[in-house]
């Protein structure tokens, strides 16, 4: 029933998910609140282990990806496919504004941040000035990827090649520790998912609901579609360039497939998908799930993919919104019967 | 100089073929399969235990490219079927997490299991002088079946009534299907076609330099970046394309570096797509 629903009015895959924001400003705090609470409480559980740490770091260096990502394509169908290039540019940035330059961690990581957020920002200009599909936008940005990629592995004085480098600033902070680093890490992907929480709240909230439903139509209601395609790049690329500066700053080095396409993007993309694309919460759920499969799954190495595979497929054979708008809407149905 | 043409003409034909596969299921059926490289990563696998096992080089070849055509036959018939059912941009976009689904499968099962295999049809002999360049044997054979089959994808799309029904569904299916033209069924023809297309590029390429199991991503991008400069849909942008982007990639290299040639050959391809969104020869929507 609601497939057919959301066939017809052909929202079923982009941007199909979470018709409307829960209305309270309340629950969404506690809900933010309570994914706070149930992450943090991780350390607790495996904080003695530094493999299973560094595992949980990169996690929710993922979830943070999935949230700036899903602002991007999820609210205003921009497909990004340069998540791991435009992570790269805070990673890098931030690795050599602090190391080669001498500038203080807190200021590299912001100018690296800018420089991402410029960078997505400018993508996105150029898809709608071009008025771009999803696809070629897919094209386009996926061609900056692998120019990013390239162009990382030919600057080898610069970003050490292949082997990339290892960073000193910070080496002796807090940073390097795993516990406080996760909580870092954590704290991100928190006031990510408030932005993105508040921005849907607002009239840019409207704004992009109405331009993701009918572009022409949010168009002639006088919604400046082209302008709030470039904030939303501007802002989630903002949030993957952060997040690539702090996850390399609390690693320690940066290396060309710590934000590979292939690394990054498609795992990304496989997150939000389980999770629901547009949906507020799918990319924690869907961040968590696939670090963890991906983790029970190490020790098969290559023949790992073969399950990653076939689960990708059952996936969007059977719930193509995503799990959260799935079992929202079952819900939303058993209510509503046993009224 | 002439030398670095003939070179990217011979690398162009690859890149034109490669995304000509690619191109066609998606003028006709609205599909982007992501898993084009892994068919020909298959079908040089099937070639090479085919050899392996004693089989004529000739008939392991046969075997390849029968290889690639069950592969499309098999993904229309399974894989394809859910993503039929939708239209539009969703149908795109579930076409391509599809089909990235069955390229993990594939790639890590053979890289797994054959992590090392490759693929090199070596062809012997002396290289041939053509415009007084010197060139090897394996480019010139690869080169000279690419163009066949250019050729015969040619006079089948203009010659023949089965290859001008496939082209009536590339303009317009409602059309087409009110003349009594099953679209379903030319979307299967054209899936097989696809396979065998990626197979043959997957032995031509293999008599130049080696197919290895890994090579199946890097395979599928290139197509899909020749297909949209070349235009959705149009066989002739495809060929068009891949030889442009052949002779910059050739120029670039020898005269500025390896490096930078990909970064220019993806420059090349970006403007072309920021100036011309519907690519080379490609219908604007």
């Amino acid at each position: 029933m609601t497939e057919k629903f959301a066939e017809a009015t052909g929202t079923s895959l982009v941007g199909g998910a979470e018709s409307h924001p829960s209305r309270s400003m309340l629950a969404f705090a506690g809900q933010v609140l309570a994914v706070g609470a149930l992450l943090g409480l991780v350390p607790l559980w495996l904080g003695d282990s530094r493999v299973l740490m560094t595992v949980s770091i990169l996690g929710l260096a993922f979830a943070s990806y999935v949230i700036g990502f899903n602002l991007i394509f999820g609210s205003t169908g921009q497909l990004f496919l340069c998540v791991g290039a435009l992570a790269g540019i805070g990673g890098y940035g931030a690795a050599i504004f602090a190391d080669t330059m001498g500038f203080p961690i807190v200021v590299s990581i912001l100018l690296a941040t800018l420089a991402s957020s410029l960078t997505g920002g400018l993508l996105s200009w150029i898809a709608v000035r071009r008025s771009l599909g999803v696809i070629f936008t897919g094209i386009v940005t996926l061609i900056f990827a692998l120019a990013f990629e390239n162009l990382v592995l030919g600057l080898g004085s610069l970003t050490g090649g292949e082997n990339g480098f290892l960073i000193e600033s910070g080496g002796d902070s807090f940073l390097r520790s795993r516990v406080p680093a996760f909580y870092l890490m954590l704290a991100l992907v928190l006031v990510f998912l408030v932005v993105h929480g508040l921005l849907r709240r607002s009239h840019v909230g409207w704004a992009f609901r109405a331009l993701r439903d009918d572009e022409v139509a949010a168009e002639l209601a006088g919604v400046n579609v082209a302008r709030y395609r470039v904030y939303a790049a501007l802002a989630g690329a903002a949030m993957l360039g952060m997040t690539g500066a702090a996850y390399a700053l609390t690693q320690g080095r940066v290396s060309p497939t710590t934000y590979g396409f292939a690394e990054v993007d498609v795992v990304v993309i496989v997150m939000l998908a389980f999770g629901g694309i547009g949906s507020l919460f799918g990319p924690i759920l869907g961040a968590v799930t696939f670090t963890a499969i991906n983790e029970f799954l190490v020790d098969f190495g290559h023949l790992r993919l073969v399950p990653y595979g076939a689960l990708v497929i059952a996936l969007f054979l059977w719930i193509p919104r995503g799990v959260i708008p799935t079992v929202g809407g079952w819900v939303g149905r058993w209510r509503s019967r046993s009224r | 100089m002439t030398a670095i043409i003939l070179d990217g003409i011979v690398l162009g034909l690859q890149f034109g073929l490669l995304a000509a596969g690619l191109t066609l299921v998606y003028g006709l059926g609205g599909v982007l399969n992501l898993a084009y490289g892994q068919i020909a990563v298959i079908s040089a696998m099937a070639v090479l235990f085919a050899m392996d096992a004693g089989v004529p080089t000739l008939a392991s070849v046969g075997i390849g490219l029968a290889a690639g055509g069950l592969l499309g036959l098999i993904f229309d018939q399974t894989i394809l079927r859910p993503i039929y059912r939708r239209q539009g941009e969703a149908r795109v976009l579930l076409s391509l997490l599809l089909t990235l689904g069955v390229a993990f499968v594939v790639d890590g099962f053979l890289n797994w299991r054959y992590p090392t295999a490759g693929l090199s049809l070596r062809i012997s002999g002396d290289p041939i002088e053509i415009l007084g360049v010197p060139m090897r044997r394996g480019s010139i054979v690869g080169s000279a079946i690419i163009l066949v089959v250019f050729a015969l994808l040619f006079v089948f799309f203009r010659g023949t009534s089965l290859g001008r029904a496939v082209r009536s569904v590339i303009e317009d299916e409602e059309g087409a299907r009110l003349v009594g033209i099953d679209p379903s069924l030319m979307l299967r023809i054209i899936l097989i076609f696809s396979g065998v297309i990626a197979a043959i590029v997957a032995m031509t390429q293999s008599m130049i330099r080696p197919v290895t199991v890994t090579a199946g991503f890097s395979i599928t991008v290139f197509a899909l970046i020749v297909t949209v400069v070349g235009g959705l849909g149009s066989v002739t942008g495809a060929l068009l394309a891949g030889i442009i982007l052949g002779v910059i990639n050739s120029l670039a290299t020898s005269y500025i570096g390896t490096f930078l040639s990909l970064i220019i050959l993806l420059t090349a391809a970006a403007i072309t797509i920021l100036i011309r969104p519907s690519g080379l020869l490609g219908v604007r929507e």
